[in-house]
């Protein structure tokens, strides 16, 4: 049993009960065949960036659910005889995630990479850029910088948006 | 005070290193759905971004990879834009 993801772009020119009665119609697949669908996400139709078979839009769906792969076969052997059914895309979401985890676990420890490149610290670059920047009072001393050493890395600019 | 700490250090290192944008925020998988965050790794001509550019690590970078190919697959992004 695995977690599988199909997507699928149905034509724009099928009417919404014809698009609808497709969308069901593979559903049953799943479902007739001991799958368990987990979720299924209709955005709708949506413009495509490049054109597939002479279509600028499409109505993208997608499937997930838990199944053995025959489900995925069956399905895209339907996708390929239906041709309002114009691009799809199966993935796997699973993916071996185990497998990571017990190295480093990436997801689940953050940022801190301070292990990458440690050798460029205070003193050197202290003294190359502190006479350029003559203009602010006092260039900041031994223990503020130490300070600031081990916080600015995690807030530089931009660390708010995405996700 | 705090704030003006980083800042002074910030003006006497101004080559900023670039942290993974994902490892930031603790994200395992890169999700081929999510367009906006893809997106930006895209830049006008369809082209990703190298890690130099983004600063991403290794590990995301190729899961962006992988994701932006899934999403270009699905016509969510361009292969080509002019």
């Amino acid at each position: 049993m695995r977690l599988y993801e199909t997507a699928f772009l149905i034509a724009p020119n099928l009417s919404d009960e014809d698009t609808e009665a497709l969308i069901d119609q593979m559903a049953e697949v799943v479902s007739g065949k001991q799958g368990k669908m987990v979720n299924v996400d209709k955005w709708g139709k949506r413009r495509l960036a490049y054109q597939i078979q002479k279509f600028d839009a499409a109505f993208y769906v997608f499937f997930v659910y838990k199944g053995e792969p025959a489900i995925p076969a069956e399905l895209e052997r339907r996708f390929k005889q239906h041709e309002a059914i114009i691009r799809y895309l199966t993935v796997v979401v699973d993916e071996r995630e185990n497998v990571r985890r017990g190295k480093s676990g990436r997801g689940t420890r953050p940022p801190a990479r301070s292990d990458r490149r440690p050798p460029r610290p205070a003193p050197p670059a202290e003294e190359a850029r502190a006479p350029r920047a003559v203009p602010p009072p006092k260039p900041v001393t031994q223990p503020a910088e130490s300070a600031a050493e081990s916080e600015a890395p995690a807030k530089t600019e931009e660390s708010t948006e995405e996700n | 005070m705090a704030e003006r700490r980083s800042r002074g250090y910030r003006k006497y290192y101004p080559p900023k290193r670039k942290v993974c944008r994902f490892c930031e925020r603790g994200i395992r998988d890169i999700d081929y759905k999510k367009i906006d965050v893809l997106r930006r790794y895209v830049p006008e001509r369809g082209k990703i971004s190298p890690r130099r550019a983004t600063g991403t690590c290794a590990y995301h970078q190729r899961r962006l990879t992988v994701a932006i190919k899934r999403a270009r697959l699905l016509a969510m992004l361009p292969y080509v834009a002019d």
